[in-house]
């Protein structure tokens, strides 16, 4: 019975050793597949008779460097596809905008004990206009770090950008029905163009709600209606009454859209009209 | 084992993810590392310099650094690219270690490198876990241990954490003898460890 091994192949005659070039021997290891049924571990004494190495130590050096390159190939491998760094753009995006807010609330409180007559109330101001009048008045640390804040700003603006037409060439589909932006939130949320791929409707519909998921099925809450897709203005804009509908109407669009994103790569318009069509459809109070 | 005081440490290079080093030996901290709590808490198998182990679940290559300071050989596998990168450059640093890239669940993706193994150490957060386990097996010598770290909350976070282990028991014992079962309280939450004997 014929038994393929990294070093080589052993039968009951004896066993064809590989060589001992790791590069090579990585690359016809890629395409090795055991059948379990019939599968023994082997011993390294038998890469030795095989003539591949000498001792205990040479064996496992250059099996370690044989697994060191397969290692290196599949995780390049995995880098390859297009999602995997729009995956790390919007996380990055995603911190920014936590980040910013955080800094101009702290900029803000600062800014109001050194101005003992400024106050916000009856002015809606948000954090992000108090920066204006922050970087005017303030003078110092302050308003170096107001300036700072600002140009945080502007470039969690460009990547904003640069997040919404990266979407929309990896996920056309899903970009299509629920913008750049969202898009790239479900697939972060995710964990890459595949796993959403493979999601069903339901899933997808929830992604962002886990905790509120599983409170649920711990018992006693209601289920989530939307997680991410409420972002999306077809889900709050809808009226309340019919707002879970469109939610489960659009994920199970989505759910198709991502599978025609990841095994097709591009956008199919005869879907998406009637996608489109239907989710409309869905947000039309009875 | 070796301990100072009640500190479960290991011999060899340190500086691998910042751990302290005591009289020359790294601390090996039951709060960061499961197997180090299992030993702490006074079970585990005792890891010796001419055991080969197979750990499953390698993740960046922390605990399975340590292992590698006590055993002769530590096959280590691991499925994600991120963490796989860093567990490449411990492989790098520790001439024990055999890194592979795959599936845990897939043992015919790595079957091809494996040999016999004294140890088969697991810890996968996959609601298959007891199921992956037996699949790993074949690569056990008879009388050969293994230790599941079973994370209760990854098979099932509905089920109580004790039924849960007390299903993985079961099934367990169909192809095994289980050797001791405890929980790694107050180390790890929800983490009991299993550990259990293939049968001559």
């Amino acid at each position: 019975m014929l038994q393929r091994y990294w070093f080589g192949d052993v039968d009951e005659e004896g066993c064809r050793g590989a060589g001992t070039d790791p590069a090579a021997l990585a690359g016809r290891a890629a395409e090795l597949r055991t059948g379990m049924e019939s599968y023994v571990p082997i011993g390294w004494e038998a890469a030795r008779d095989c003539g591949v190495v000498r001792t205990r130590e040479e064996y496992v050096d250059l099996l370690r460097s044989v697994c060191t390159v397969l290692a290196r190939q599949k995780i390049a491998r995995a880098y390859q596809g297009r999602d995997v760094e729009l995956l790390q753009m919007v996380r990055m995006l995603d911190e920014l905008d936590n980040v910013i807010n955080l800094l101009s609330e702290r900029a803000a409180e600062w800014y109001q004990v050194t101005n003992p007559s400024f106050s916000r109330k009856y002015r809606s101001l948000p954090a992000k206009k108090m920066l204006a009048i922050v970087r005017k008045g303030a003078r110092g640390g302050l308003s170096d770090v107001s300036d700072e804040i600002e140009r945080l700003s502007g470039a969690r603006s460009r990547l904003m950008r640069e997040v919404s037409a990266r979407a929309d060439e990896v996920m056309p589909n899903t970009s299509a029905l629920i913008g750049g932006l969202v898009a790239a939130r479900l697939l972060s949320r995710a964990g890459g163009l595949a796993t959403l791929a493979r999601m069903p409707g339901s899933t997808i519909q929830v992604l962002g709600s886990e905790r509120a998921l599983f409170s649920h099925l711990r018992g006693g809450t209601p289920p989530p209606k939307h997680g991410i897709i409420f972002q999306h203005r077809r889900v709050h804009n809808a009226p309340k009454d019919v707002r879970g509908r469109v939610a489960r109407v659009l994920a199970a669009k989505l759910a198709i859209a991502a599978r025609l994103d990841y095994y097709r790569g591009e956008a199919v318009p005869e879907f998406l009209e009637g996608a489109q069509a239907r989710i409309d459809e869905a947000g039309v109070e009875a | 084992m070796i301990w100072l005081g009640n500190m479960l440490v290991s011999p060899g290079e340190g500086g691998v993810y910042g751990e302290r080093t005591l009289d020359g030996y790294r601390v090996w901290d039951p709060y960061r590392s499961k197997l180090a709590a299992l030993y702490t808490l006074g079970g585990g198998v005792e890891l010796t310099p001419e055991i080969r182990v197979l750990y499953l679940g390698a993740a960046n290559g922390t605990t399975v650094s340590h292992v590698a300071d006590y055993v002769e050989t530590v096959y280590a596998v691991e499925f994600a690219p991120r963490p796989m990168q860093d567990l490449l450059e411990v492989a790098r640093r520790r001439r024990n270690i055999v890194p592979i890239m795959a599936d845990a669940g897939r043992p015919d993706e790595y079957a091809p490198f494996m040999e016999g193994v004294d140890l088969v150490y697991q810890d996968v957060a996959q609601p298959n876990q007891v199921e992956i386990a037996l699949k790993n097996i074949v690569f056990l010598k008879p009388g050969g241990h293994l230790i599941l770290m079973l994370k209760t909350r990854s098979v099932d976070v509905r089920q109580d954490p004790a039924e849960v282990l007390a299903g993985a028991r079961a099934g367990l014992e169909r192809h095994l003898d289980v050797a001791d079962v405890r929980w790694l309280d107050p180390y790890h939450h929800d983490h009991a460890a299993i550990v259990c004997t293939l049968r001559e």
